[in-house]
């Protein structure tokens, strides 16, 4: 099959499957992502040689893209209202998962008698969300209110915290295996986030400063994804978070001129090809014969990542008074985990050489059930709060 | 440069948009077409010159060039509906059937005189010729839209390019027959019979797949899935026609013939392809650059100049007779043609057809035809902006 074709079948067969899988009420992410995995190297090798190798491309822009949108909703008078909320509950959720995930691990390989330094990089690992799967339900659904933008808030925010609890949790592991404490990590993990945020602010800045060239609405694609593509490059040379960068640069195009919002806009009337084609890639590369594989400590990583998640928030809302519905269901909704987590077990394989590979095998496996799972949750918390129109 | 070397592939990506985009700004300051401009980015950046684009965006060239000739050939066919057809479907066949036989009989009657004279084969000049019908619809239709060009002229234009390379694939077919024939002796009709059906079977299948997606398209609710069909369909139609081994040009066209007089709001379609295609357009034409062999310009010679010269009074001549023949506006007779001369990939697909069927003299048709083809990309954007502002056609003032 020529590359071509392959195409062709990802975007058709993307649509009939969301639109097969809606009668089972299922999101649209869902849905890409089995179709993916359809459609993946494992059962109907539909992808070819040419797309697989473009993926981690597309990825990256994808992400770009998202990371960039997501910065629209951090206006500077908007950040005043709700900030500390997202704040505290965004650091309580990632902060307890750590944690909880961290401790039950430890427990456990305490008492199988294995080095418990791993426990700690998988709990700074489960700390992370996804950003991706959680706007496309919001936009599916069209689901709207107070706290589907606390919700986009804390997503965003998130990778912050969880890039510095990864750099902190990396470097401890590092000393509890060689029993020296390199502080060099941790500065690493915090120049990576404030590289990003000079990054993607120069960036933001750049972009608000050429704008004036930009005549035609058509321009405007052309413009906005050069300045995002030339960002994210940018931040994959020099080694810093790709989403942190695309959203800083989101934040300071928004702030800079009121107008800007129409870049936002534009975005989003097309950037729906854009997600089907990065989930269905995601379902395909999902390796789901390593689900058997994650054992005991994949099980408890699940099950307390979902406590961490949601007590973390609850207690997160509780210490910033937000309201009720937000304490109730916001942790449910953070659930999806993805491509950061990911990220982390990348690292972490290069780190240790002994147990780096199972760290990575552990992670990837409960993508795969937190991919599928995640998106489903976050939907449930959204009805619950009753911010999805009930059309359906 | 040896650090740049290593650019990665999304920083590769965004350099050729970026540099496109405030490229072709600049240049318009001194009239340069955005097309021109892509293409000379290209060539700048390109492995002959700058080497700045990365390997894996340039292994991108042949995914991207097949999908955006795809949009644009599908794009064409919304101009042949019923009623157009109707009103000056016969203009359109003389048209284009004198401009693309002129101009290959002109290009293979000079070639041969000058073989005739050097004492060196005949054969070659046929295949030649038929190279010289085929025109680049890419570039005419970005033109266009560049300039808002809109009038009896540029309609006619639009359809004339979208039917030339039907002419082109038959007409090649019969070329490469004659010179083959030439060369053993005997004459191998299967070539014309296996070419007509080529271009039946595109037909067919063009066809089939617009009504496919005509039914499709019932399930699409919003604009968003709009998008996604559209694009994912033209995606599917061209791979596969190129795994069937059938024209992907042809096929596209067909089916967007067929959805624009079958689906009675089919306007949705090509608005939604319009409104993101320009950035898929600049990495196209730039990548065209990057790829375009300068280093072989000098080896142009004497054939490739007179095949440049007569192909362009080939066209000149036939357009002229056509729309005399069929009683069109006088200006379309005068002007339509300098929006024919622009020479793409068409021409290098027969040239490598010819390689491959007839290896004796295929190595010097190609380089003939990519030297000419590097030539015509240059010059033709800025002859179809001339015609069309000569026609008075070109709505955006400057």
């Amino acid at each position: 099959m020529n590359t071509l074709l392959s195409a062709g079948l990802i975007l058709l067969l993307g649509f009939i499957g969301a639109r097969l899988l809606k009668y089972a009420r299922l999101p649209s992410v869902t849905a890409f992502l089995l179709v993916g995995i359809l459609i993946g190297p494992h059962v109907l090798d539909f992808v070819t040689e040419g797309i697989f190798a473009a993926s981690d491309f597309f990825s990256s822009l994808v992400l770009g893209v998202i990371a960039f949108s997501l910065g629209e909703n951090f206006r500077l008078e908007e950040i005043k209202k709700g900030m500390k909320q997202v704040m505290w509950i965004s650091l309580m959720a990632a902060l307890a998962t750590w944690l909880l995930v961290s401790g039950a691990i430890i427990s456990y390989l305490i008492i199988v008698g294995q080095p418990m330094y791993p426990a700690i990089v998988l709990g700074a690992a489960a700390s992370a969300t996804a950003p991706a799967a959680t706007v496309l339900v919001i936009r599916e659904y069209r689901a709207s209110g107070f706290f589907t933008e606390m919700l986009l808030k804390v997503v965003a925010i998130d990778d912050a915290w969880c890039l510095m609890l990864a750099a902190l949790a990396i470097a401890f592991a590092n000393a509890m295996r060689a029993d020296v404490f390199q502080i060099s990590i941790v500065f690493a993990g915090v120049g990576e986030i404030f590289g990003a945020l000079i990054i993607g602010a120069s960036f933001g800045y750049l972009f608000s400063f050429l704008r004036r060239f930009v005549k035609t609405s058509e321009e405007f694609l052309v413009y906005i994804f050069g300045l995002i593509l030339l960002n994210v490059g940018f931040s994959i040379a020099i080694h810093v978070s790709i989403l942190l960068s695309s959203m800083m640069m989101g934040i300071v195009v928004i702030n800079l001129a009121r107008e800007n919002y129409k870049f936002f806009e534009v975005i989003r009337t097309v950037d729906a090809p854009l997600y089907l084609i990065f989930f269905i890639l995601a379902g395909a590369h999902l390796d789901f014969t390593i689900l058997h594989k994650m054992g005991i400590v994949g099980v408890l990583y699940i099950i307390f990542r979902v406590i961490g998640k949601v007590y973390g928030a609850k207690l997160g809302a509780r210490i910033s008074k937000a309201p009720k519905p937000i304490e109730n269901w916001i942790g449910l909704s953070l659930t999806p985990q993805a491509g950061v987590a990911l990220g982390i077990g990348l690292v972490a394989k290069s780190t240790f050489p002994d147990f780096g590979n199972y760290i990575f095998t552990v992670i990837a496996a409960t993508t795969v059930i937190f991919e599928l799972v995640g998106p489903l949750l976050t939907k449930i918390s959204l009805i619950k709060v009753g911010e999805i129109p009930s059309t359906e | 440069m040896g650090r740049f070397h290593q650019l990665n592939s999304t920083l590769g990506l965004a350099l050729i948009i970026i540099t496109g985009y405030f490229g072709a700004k600049l240049l318009r300051k001194v009239h340069f077409p955005a097309v021109t401009t892509y293409l000379l980015v290209g060539i700048l950046i390109g492995p002959t010159l700058l080497n700045l684009i990365p390997v894996r965006i340039m292994m991108l060239s042949d995914f991207i060039s097949n999908f955006v000739l795809g949009i644009i050939a599908f794009s064409l066919g919304a101009n042949f509906t019923m009623k157009s057809i109707k009103a000056s479907g016969s203009p359109v066949i003389w048209i284009s059937l004198l401009e693309a036989s002129f101009a290959s009989i002109l290009v293979t009657l000079v070639l041969i005189t000058y073989a005739v004279l050097r004492n060196t084969a005949i054969a070659p000049s046929f295949v030649l010729g038929a190279a010289a019908a085929a025109t680049a619809p890419a570039a005419t239709v970005m033109i266009i839209r560049e300039y808002r060009a809109r009038g009896t002229v540029t309609e006619m234009l639009l359809r004339v390019v979208a039917i030339d390379d039907a002419w082109c694939l038959i007409l090649s077919a019969f070329g490469i027959m004659l010179a083959s024939a030439l060369a053993s002796g005997s004459v191998n009709f299967t070539i014309i019979i296996s070419s007509l059906a080529h271009v039946f079977l595109s037909v067919v299948l063009g066809g089939l797949l617009g009504v496919g997606l005509h039914y499709f398209s019932k399930f699409v609710r919003n604009k968003e899935e709009l998008l996604i069909i559209t694009h994912g369909f033209i995606l599917f139609i061209v791979g596969l026609s190129i795994q069937l081994h059938l024209s992907s040009l042809l096929t596209s066209m067909i089916s967007g013939v067929v959805i624009a007089n079958i689906s009675n709001r089919s306007t949705p379609y090509f608005e939604s392809l319009r409104k993101v295609d320009m950035a898929l357009f600049l990495a196209f034409f730039i990548l065209v650059g990057a790829n375009l062999e300068i280093g072989m310009v000098p080896q142009v010679g004497i054939v490739g100049l007179l095949y440049i010269v007569s192909r362009v009074i080939g066209k000149f001549v036939g357009v002229a007779v056509g729309a005399r023949i069929s009683r069109v506006d006088p200006r379309i007779g005068k002007y339509l043609a300098w929006g024919l001369v622009p020479q793409a990939g068409v021409a290098l697909g027969v040239a490598l057809s010819a390689k491959a069927l007839y290896p004796a003299y295929g190595a010097m048709i190609f380089t003939t035809i990519t030297a000419t083809t590097v030539v015509y990309e240059l010059i033709g954007p800025l002859c179809t902006k001339y015609g069309l502002q000569k026609a008075g056609e070109i709505t955006l003032t400057e």
